[in-house]
């Protein structure tokens, strides 16, 4: 048991994080808007826990602009899908 | 333990909810079904049931077919978007996002794909295949569509595939099949996705 808790990932313990993750690793990207939207936040909230897990090298980003608008878009890295797998199986194996 | 759970559960949702466009609503496809049958019924019993006792030409007649099969499609089309948009905003959300877009677009590819064509072979006085292309095309539009969004879809298109290939077998019983096709099988899954997502 202690083994399988081990491989909870610390940097998954909050639930938007979990969000994030779960929209970026079924969608090749995702901006901004659409992941706050999704996950019903303000700004300031997810761009904090965005900054965490960019810091954590789990997602990148890319800025481009859309005419003059500038426009940031998501995705996962492959460290990022990795750490999520094991974060999942490691979940799924404590329920079981 | 509890907490797992949850987050699981959490995780599952958001991955649907992100990558599925799931403001479709049973609601819609109950009533283009029934437009569909009400118009089908016109035109069999109008039209198509004795032709000689028709006072209209050959050509007015598939102006007449056309005319009606557009009525279908303007309000099929009309149904599911206003449905979709009271559904989405039931849900909190927009109703043309990405992923409505993406819905949208693999939609589109065979379907207009299949549009030219039957109109290629109504030109040249073939109407008797079009039952067949019309199924056939709104079937492999549903198939390709149904990735992004609920898996009935997926068995509606197959179904549609099927009733295509047998109108082309029953060349001159088209009619039966596209009633079926685009009318009672609208009717059956339309319910049936009523019962299962929309009424929660």
């Amino acid at each position: 048991m202690a083994t399988i808790i081990a491989n909870l990932n610390k940097a998954f313990e909050s639930r938007i994080r979990l969000g994030i993750m779960s929209i970026l690793m079924v969608n090749d990207s995702a901006d901004f808007g659409t992941i706050k939207e999704l996950l019903e936040l303000t700004d300031g909230n997810l761009a904090s826990h965005i900054k965490a897990l960019e810091g954590l090298e789990y997602i990148k980003c890319t800025k481009q602009f859309i005419g003059r608008k500038p426009n940031t878009n998501f995705s996962i890295t492959d460290l990022g899908r990795q750490c999520f797998k094991d974060h999942l199986n490691a979940l799924e194996s404590l329920i079981r | 333990m509890e907490k797992q759970l949850e987050d699981l559960k959490a995780i599952r949702e958001m991955m649907e909810k992100s990558s599925k466009f799931l403001s479709l609503s049973g609601l819609s496809g109950i009533l283009a079904g029934l437009t569909a049958t009400a118009c089908a019924a016109f035109a069999y019993l109008y039209l198509l049931r004795d032709p000689s006792a028709t006072d209209y030409s050959r050509p007015q007649v598939i102006l007449i077919l056309l005319t009606t099969a557009f009525i279908v499609l303007s309000l099929s089309i009309g149904f599911g978007i206003f449905f979709s948009w009271k559904k989405a905003r039931k849900m909190n959300q927009r109703l043309f996002n990405k992923v409505t877009m993406k819905t949208l677009y693999n939609l589109c590819i065979p379907l207009i794909t299949g549009g030219i064509l039957s109109l290629i072979f109504i030109y040249r006085g073939e109407i008797e295949i079009v039952a067949a292309i019309t199924l056939i095309f709104y079937g492999l539009a549903l198939i390709n569509a149904s990735r992004y969004t609920f898996d009935e879809i997926h068995y509606l298109g197959i179904t549609e595939v099927i009733l295509g290939i047998a109108a082309a077998i029953f060349l001159y019983n088209g009619i039966i099949f596209w009633t079926i096709g685009f009318g009672i099988c609208h009717i059956i899954y339309g319910a049936i996705m009523y019962k299962k997502y929309d009424l929660k």
